[in-house]
């Protein structure tokens, strides 16, 4: 009897066509406009979710790219955050729409590509667009199976910014702490500085996704997110990392949560954060202070975990959009328009000649915190299998990071009930994992 | 050009049938599509597993029912949405009532003051939401101006558990209260004068009046205000997306904002659907014990 | 008369608590950016800038949400305020078998909650390929049941030989209704369509899902673009932004303040 219900709704839902997809559809483009210069170009929708100093750079590149050939027109679209542009996607595709090309996070294309969603890519490979030609460790995360299903782009890990101002007045080294215990005795020193009326506080740890610069402070303290689905969250180096910022919020008064960190950083409220190396152009230029940058400290081990976003390609769109995206990928790909994102952003170069580029080594001779990532790049890797893989579970992670900050409550507590979260959700994705990924 | 008269009626009747069908079909026909197959379509989506990615949908029973009603995440959601329905009830109606009686006193500039109360009413809540995130803003904003000549630090409201509902609650308060305040006052002038005249001359103090004569007389109209008010407080989420996003924690999501977050950020339409349907299975309980004590009410006048 | 010194204080107090974050919100508008992160905080700007308002502009194409706002706001009012006079029409003059079932069924939408029509109907409306379109925006909001009960009820109240005597002239329906019986209820109507463009106007998580281009959005969904693109860093250029949202409905409210509270009021003590 249920059964049949349910049946009968299907077949309803059915008649009004309810947008289910079928893989190999081409779906028509998002609606956009395409200036008269460019109308007889095949025309490519590239959703980007990079705003302001960022913002600027993409659309700078496009507009390069228009102008560099006759045949394609590449027509950004800026949707917001990471994660609103995974939303805009899933919800283009019921609608029967799709983007040709999006930038995707660390933990959103896996998703798209575990659900068959994206188009493989080795099939576009030439000698100036491919695995030779991208910094090895960006390019393989996307590999699965020999496969690539999307290419790096806006890559990152976070390091640490810190206020060379406060630090000097504060009579501490002009550089990053070493380790986390170090920064710690450092805090009573900055306190001293006063910054808006109040005393200078040492670090704000970020409200939301604030659990991609956990994964690496879970790594320095000994822990994992998991061990491939497995979930170790609840376990003692996490606990212990959880525990190191509660005391640091809750005991110490010396830091706190913020909305946006990168903001406060910048108008000089605290001292130092951990924070994406693809905020450096925005932070920089927004500060009044002289900005330093050094390695995330350590504490047991070094270990960052690299974050950002590649470019997927969508699976649901004509072949003809397909070749005119990808053109547009091997453009990005070339060593001079990488090298001249880094230099306007600060993300990593993701192509290995970029860093021959004498702009760029002319940039970070004279601004060294502009190569602190890329030296850095040698203790950074690829995130726990859950972080990347479930269905939302970075969202569970900073859910419980918000609730020690705020709340004060014990890591242990909030971990458990977290990683019980995280359980479900690795079951949820562990069929389709194992098929695909392992 | 006589017709006979039964054919005319006839005739006449059948073009007032067609007219009518005619004038009633658009609007039933969107009512029918967006208002009814919803709760349809809710209740076939809330047996499967659908991620939005995937190609469709599979059926899984009623584990989303088990999983959601046994989830203790969705229990503080509950009970989130209970506290902060609750304190925004209970705050409209105290301070509605407040101000209608201050406003039905014989003072100058009250209409002005009413009109300005009832002002935030109609203004966009995902504006007044961004207005509000500033004056809570811990470092420039007017809070701390107006509490820091006192010597107190103010909490980093949104960031803060223990704040971000009580400053939400704030701000529905902000936009609701002129709203409750113009309807209490509507009814105070309705009120008849006599019984009030009767019992000020039979010595009863102005508390005892208000106790004893308008609050009871006003009941229906508080009763009516306490249903809209849960209904429109249920579905509250432009202010909640603006300011914090269900957050610190968990500490504002509200079955409303689970519904988007499960629907529009964790694709998990099968979820979403369970959760839009207890939402609307508590509303549908509130409104039938309106319709019921309404009726009741038209019975016994 | 006595003077009532507490009162008016209170009065005054009331005054202040809800004048006073929309004083906030235009003074910041109109401050420098350096007097709005100046501390203790200047609480008259030393002089009005338009340099907010050009920012907000750069940041987010305002002018763009403008007009979609306008044309959803418009559009959708015209289209649900007709859906609710010809409904109205039709159950209060016209007759028709199950008269009253129909009624109740369209009465009954307004049991159903907007918030639990989201998903199926964003499901829906992508079906039709609405995603991002004026349809999609406008269509699954102009069914009307609230509007239509009080129309009809004003309908009702008109005496009958009005429309009696309109029909012994030979005047059609339409054009009794249009001649006769709007005209006779016309602040009743004025009400309708007054909330009903405030609705449309300050419609926030339709507009938020269905879209997903600059090019489709509404002023509210694009404040939060805004707030989101400028990260809470610029209180001036968001504060700009929001005074474009709000200052429209501000401007309604002046005008037709009388008609709103009116038919609010009456929809509450009938109701």
């Amino acid at each position: 009897m249920r059964r049949r219900g349910f049946l009968g709704l299907a077949a309803a839902s059915a008649l009004t066509g309810c947008g289910y997809r079928s893989i190999d559809a081409i779906y028509s483009q998002p609606a956009g406009s395409v200036p008269k210069q460019y109308a007889n170009r095949v025309r490519v929708v590239f959703w980007s979710p990079y705003g302001g100093v960022n913002g600027k750079a993409v659309d700078s590149l496009v507009a390069k790219f228009n102008d560099s050939q006759q045949d394609v027109y590449v027509e950004v679209q800026f949707q917001g955050s990471y994660d609103d542009v995974a939303q805009k996607i899933a919800a283009a595709l019921v609608a029967k729409q799709a983007p040709d090309l999006a930038v995707l996070s660390d933990v959103t294309w896996e998703r798209f590509f575990l659900n068959d969603a994206l188009e493989p890519l080795n099939g576009y490979f030439t000698d100036g667009f491919g695995p030779a030609v991208f910094q090895p460790k960006l390019f393989g995360e996307y590999v699965v199976k020999d496969q690539s299903w999307a290419v790096p782009f806006a890559r990152s890990t976070p390091i640490m910014y810190y206020n060379r101002d406060a630090f000097a007045k504060a009579g501490l080294p002009d550089r990053a702490p070493r380790t986390w215990s170090e920064l710690r005795s450092w805090g009573p020193e900055l306190a001293k500085v006063q910054s808006g009326g109040r005393s200078l506080r040492t670090i704000a740890f970020a409200k939301i996704d604030g659990d991609w610069q956990f994964q690496g402070n879970v790594w320095q303290f000994g822990g994992a997110y998991s061990d491939g689905l497995d979930v170790k969250i609840d376990q003692d180096g996490a606990v212990a990392a959880g525990e190191w910022q509660r005391q640091m919020v809750h005991e110490l008064g010396l830091a706190y949560m913020a909305s946006s960190a990168s903001t406060d950083f910048a108008n000089g409220l605290v001292g130092v954060i951990q924070e994406s190396t693809g905020g450096m152009k925005t932070i920089t230029s927004k500060a009044k202070f002289e900005v330093g940058a050094g390695f995330i400290p350590s504490e047991v081990s070094a270990g960052i975990a690299t974050g950002g976003g590649g470019i997927g390609m969508l699976r649901n769109i004509s072949a003809e959009r397909k070749q005119a995206a990808a053109a547009f990928l091997a453009f990005l790909a070339r060593p001079e328009n990488s090298a001249w994102w880094t230099t306007q952003t600060g993300y990593l170069p993701v192509v290995n000649a970029a860093r021959e580029d004498p702009e760029l080594k002319k940039l970070i001779a004279e601004q060294p915190n502009y190569g602190v990532a890329i030296a850095q790049l040698a203790n950074a890797r690829q995130q726990d299998a859950i972080r990347l893989y479930g269905r939302n579970s970075n969202v569970a992670i900073y859910t419980g990071l918000q609730q020690i900050y705020a709340d004060n409550a014990a890591p242990r507590e909030v971990f458990r009930s977290v990683a019980r979260r995280l359980d479900a959700i690795g079951d949820e994705v562990r069929r389709q994992y194992e098929e695909k990924v392992l | 050009m006589l017709t006979k008269p039964a054919d005319g009626a006839l005739t006449r009747r059948r073009r007032e049938y067609g007219l009518f069908a005619l004038l009633v079909a658009p609007n039933l026909l969107v009512i029918a599509v967006f208002a009814y197959w919803p709760i349809l379509y809710n209740a076939f989506l809330s047996l499967t597993d659908w991620n939005m990615i995937a190609a469709r949908p599979t059926f899984v029973g009623l584990s989303n029912y088990r999983r959601t009603l046994t989830d203790p995440a969705f229990h503080q959601t509950l009970w989130i949405t209970i506290v902060f329905t609750g304190l925004i009830v209970a705050g409209s109606l105290l301070i509605g009532l407040a101000l209608a009686l201050l406003f039905n006193l014989p003072l100058k500039g009250r209409g002005v003051v009413r009109t300005i109360s009832f002002a935030p009413h109609i203004l966009s809540g995902a504006a007044v939401a961004t207005i509000w995130l500033f004056i809570f803003d811990p470092g420039y904003g007017l809070v701390r101006a107006l509490i820091e000549p006192f010597g107190s630090e103010p909490p980093d409201w949104m960031n803060n558990s223990d704040w971000a509902l009580p400053g939400l609650v704030i701000v529905y308060l902000w936009k609701n209260a002129g709203f409750t305040a113009l309807i209490y006052l509507a009814g105070l002038q309705g009120l008849p004068k006599e019984l009030d005249e009767a019992a000020a001359i039979d010595g009863a103090g102005t508390w005892t009046r208000f106790r004893a004569i308008k609050l009871p007389l006003l009941a229906p109209i508080t009763f009516f205000l306490l249903i809209t008010t849960v209904i429109g407080t249920f579905q509250a989420f432009d202010v909640i997306a603006v300011m914090t996003g269900g957050g610190p924690g968990d500490a504002t999501t509200t079955l409303s904002w689970s519904i988007y977050k499960e629907g529009f950020q964790a694709f998990n339409a099968g979820r979403a659907a369970t959760l839009s349907i207890v939402m609307f299975v508590i509303l549908l309980i509130v409104t039938t014990v309106q319709a019921r004590v309404l009726e009741r009410r038209v019975h016994y006048r | 008369m006595k003077t009532r010194p507490l009162q008016y204080v209170a009065l005054l107090g009331v005054a202040a608590i809800f004048l006073g974050p929309l004083y906030w919100l235009l003074s910041t508008a109109f401050k420098q950016p350096a007097e709005i992160y100046q501390w203790p905080p200047v609480w008259w700007p030393d002089q009005l800038t338009w340099e907010n308002f050009s920012l907000a502009w750069k940041a987010a194409p305002f002018d763009r949400f403008f007009l979609n706002s306008a044309i959803i706001t418009v559009a959708g009012t015209v289209l649900k305020v007709a859906n609710a006079v010809l409904t109205a029409y039709a159950f209060a003059y016209l007759r028709f078998p199950f008269k009253k079932v129909l009624f109740l069924l369209i009465l009954g939408a307004m049991m159903v909650p907007g918030h639990v029509t989201l998903l199926p109907n964003y499901l829906t409306v992508a079906s039709l390929g609405w995603i991002n379109t004026y349809a999609g925006l406008i269509i699954p909001g102009i069914g009307s049941a609230f509007a239509t009960f009080l129309m009809r009820q004003q309908f009702l109240t008109l005496p009958s030989e009005v429309t009696d005597a309109a029909a012994v002239d030979g005047a059609g329906h339409l054009r009794t209704l249009w001649r006769v019986v709007l005209p006779m209820s016309r602040p009743m109507l004025i009400t309708v369509v007054v909330i009903t463009a405030v609705e449309e106007w300050n419609n926030f998580v339709w507009p938020l899902i269905v879209t997903n281009t600059a090019e489709m959005r509404t002023l509210p969904v694009g404040l939060l673009i805004l707030k989101d693109e400028e990260g809470l860093a610029n209180w001036g250029t968001i504060m700009a932004g929001t005074l474009l949202v709000l200052a429209p409905m501000l401007l309604i409210f002046l005008v037709a303040q009388r008609y709103i509270v009116g038919g609010i009021t009456q929809g509450a003590l009938k109701g």
